[in-house]
């Protein structure tokens, strides 16, 4: 028996085909390109080891405060309304959608030339052309992206359960302690991942509000950018297979808990 | 001064809303509270246990006010249709977590003698995602009862259960809140927990308590239109035209009822008939003991849960009469068939 042909079916598994493997070629290049003795070499220069070791420091450290903030907006977008709730939906969805140096020059903006960042540069936190402003330009890239994990998480969570709870003696911090929490482990988890990706690839925001020095706040992306400037290749090659492999990483354990979700 | 006392409870929120709801419970009663979907009978559980604050009005609950007061002060257990059991802790954990909060001592008996009497002894290792519906309800059931709530909500606790589940868990549920002697209030759209649980009966309608009473009065004495039809009986207008020895006789267009409930002659009034109370025979007997025997036409008949609706016409009088498959196959009725109707005086309620 043979099947009609189904040119929806055939030309939508087509694309999906299609894109892939160009996204796998353009991949693949960087496995053809490089002499792989430089790549080598590379791996174990010191302006290298810098740069791994400052994203992995920063990105640890924003993906950390990005949880200890999506958390509680996350539930608080979920489970409460309130007065302004839609504005700061809003606003914390901005940076989604804006271009990363737009962003990169709003906060330099706000952490440069205005009262209140000058008020923080005095209390000693200085966020422009610092490896502080490389952690604050990556906590503001990828907060609204672990906000929204976090609040389509908790929306997954029937609310009853946490009425039980109330209703069985436990105050709302107990319940979310007891209950909220342990129900969006999987949650949590996607979160913290998809947030230390985007902040160890998050180059536009902290080129304009850390600036690209080297030796100082060049994180890998910066790093790459840099030595492709200088007409560097096989560097920058090296930087972007760590990259890959860091998202590969991020990706693989992402899809794993997103199964358990 | 009741156990429960509601008092003026408004609140808004937009498609649900209570209007003024009035509501007193004695210690130990059991309350079903039926209403149409939208009637506002989550939202009443939910002000009364705390999840919302009232716009205006008191919930009183043993002499105080707590109206304000956080739920899990409140010592109010609630049971959910979705059962709402804590996916991550198994039957036994989810049983003793209320208890661990209250007290530190027996609680492996306590939660051992509860699962007893609702027969999920056997379960209390499993995760509540491995457990039929009626088990995983027995198991919120029990995590309720066990702290030995002042009060037990329960929204639609069976309507997710097939029908023989359901009325081997009506018969433990009777059991279990007999026992512990807990006050119920039970909201459920089905008139057979109506019928077999509860020892009072109230009515919503758009955000109003219609009526409220014990279970008899609401079934067989329905004080508006909607709760009549509602509970399902059959309203009738009429006028009263003698009262003599004890027996009230009414003219309901042109056809005569005779009630025992009391009426002054010339009073209008209506008559209700719970369509149960009325008796069909092929033969009209000569020496009845039914103070109503009533020569009608059979309109149409229609199966439902079970049994089976006739419709009957006698000039303007229109009857229902619920009668069983066998009543139905004995009697060999058709649509157009004259039958004979016999309603006893104290069948007709009049109102």
């Amino acid at each position: 028996m043979f099947r009609r042909i189904d040119f929806f079916r055939g030309g939508v598994i087509a694309v999906s085909v299609g894109v892939t493997a160009i996204l796998l070629m353009a991949i693949g290049s960087f496995l053809i390109v490089p002499s792989w003795g430089a790549v080598w070499e590379n791996m174990h220069s010191s302006e290298l080891l810098f740069s791994l070791r400052l994203s992995l420091w920063t990105a640890a450290v924003s993906s950390l405060l990005v949880m200890l903030l999506a958390l509680p907006i996350g539930y608080a977008l979920s489970r409460f309304s309130f007065r302004g709730k839609a504005v700061v939906k809003t606003i914390m969805d901005l940076p989604v959608a804006f271009p990363e140096l737009v962003l990169g020059l709003c906060l330099l903006l706000l952490f440069g030339k205005t009262p209140f960042g000058k008020f923080l540069q005095q209390s000693g936190l200085n966020f422009v052309f610092t490896q502080k402003g490389v952690v604050a330009a990556q906590f503001f890239t990828a907060l609204p992206y672990a906000i929204r994990i976090m609040k389509s998480s908790f929306d997954f969570i029937n609310p009853r359960i946490e009425f039980v709870s109330r209703s069985l003696g436990y105050s709302q911090w107990e319940t979310f302690l007891n209950v909220t929490l342990p129900l969006t482990k999987s949650g949590i988890t996607a979160a913290g991942v998809i947030s230390f990706a985007r902040c160890i690839g998050t180059f536009g925001t902290i080129l304009i509000l850390a600036g690209g020095s080297a030796g100082k706040t060049d994180t890998l992306p910066i790093h790459l950018y840099l030595n492709i400037s200088y007409g560097n290749m096989d560097m920058a090659v090296t930087s972007g297979i760590i990259l890959i492999i860091v998202s590969f990483m991020a990706i693989f354990i992402f899809e794993k808990t997103e199964a358990d979700l | 001064m009741s156990f429960l006392e509601i008092r003026g409870l408004y609140k808004n929120l937009r498609e649900f809303s209570l209007k003024g709801i009035n509501l007193d419970l004695e210690q130990g009663r059991y309350l079903t509270l039926v209403g149409p979907t939208g009637a506002g009978k989550t939202i009443l559980l939910e002000c009364i246990i705390g999840f919302y604050l009232p716009d205006r009005g008191n919930v009183i609950l043993n002499g105080e006010d707590i109206t304000r007061k956080k739920p899990e002060k409140r010592n109010i257990g609630i049971v959910y249709q979705d059962y709402a059991l804590m996916p991550h802790m198994n039957v036994y954990k989810n049983i003793a977590y209320g208890l661990r909060k209250k007290t530190k001592q027996n609680i492996p008996e306590k939660v051992q003698e509860i699962s007893e009497s609702l027969h999920i002894d056997h379960l209390l290792h499993r995760m509540p995602k491995t457990l039929s519906g009626g088990e995983q309800q027995r198991a919120a059931l029990a995590r309720s009862l066990v702290v030995r709530p002042r009060l037990l909500l329960m929204d639609e606790p069976l309507s997710a259960l097939d029908p023989s589940t359901k009325k081997d868990l009506r018969r433990m549920l009777r059991r279990a809140i007999k026992k512990y002697g807990t006050t119920v209030i039970h909201v459920t759209h089905d008139m057979d927990d109506v019928w077999t649980l509860g020892d009072e009966a109230a009515v919503m309608h758009e955000g109003h308590i219609e009526q409220k009473g014990l279970l008899g009065d609401v079934l067989e004495k329905p004080c508006t239109d909607f709760v009549a039809e509602f509970v399902g009986c059959t309203v009738l207008e009429g006028k009263v035209l003698s009262r003599e020895n004890g027996l009230t006789e009414v003219d309901i267009s042109g056809t005569r009822l005779i009630s025992y409930d009391q009426a002054e002659p010339g009073e209008k009034i209506r008559a209700i008939i719970r369509p149960e109370n009325i008796i069909l025979s092929r033969t009209t007997p000569e020496k009845v003991s039914a103070r109503n025997v009533l020569a009608m036409r059979v309109l149409e008949i229609e199966p439902e849960n079970g049994l089976n609706i006739v419709r009957l016409v006698c000039e303007d009088l229109t009857l229902n009469v619920v009668i069983t498959n066998n009543g139905l196959h004995d009697l060999e009725l058709r649509p157009g068939e004259e039958i004979c109707a016999m309603i006893k005086c104290i069948h007709v309620r009049l109102a």
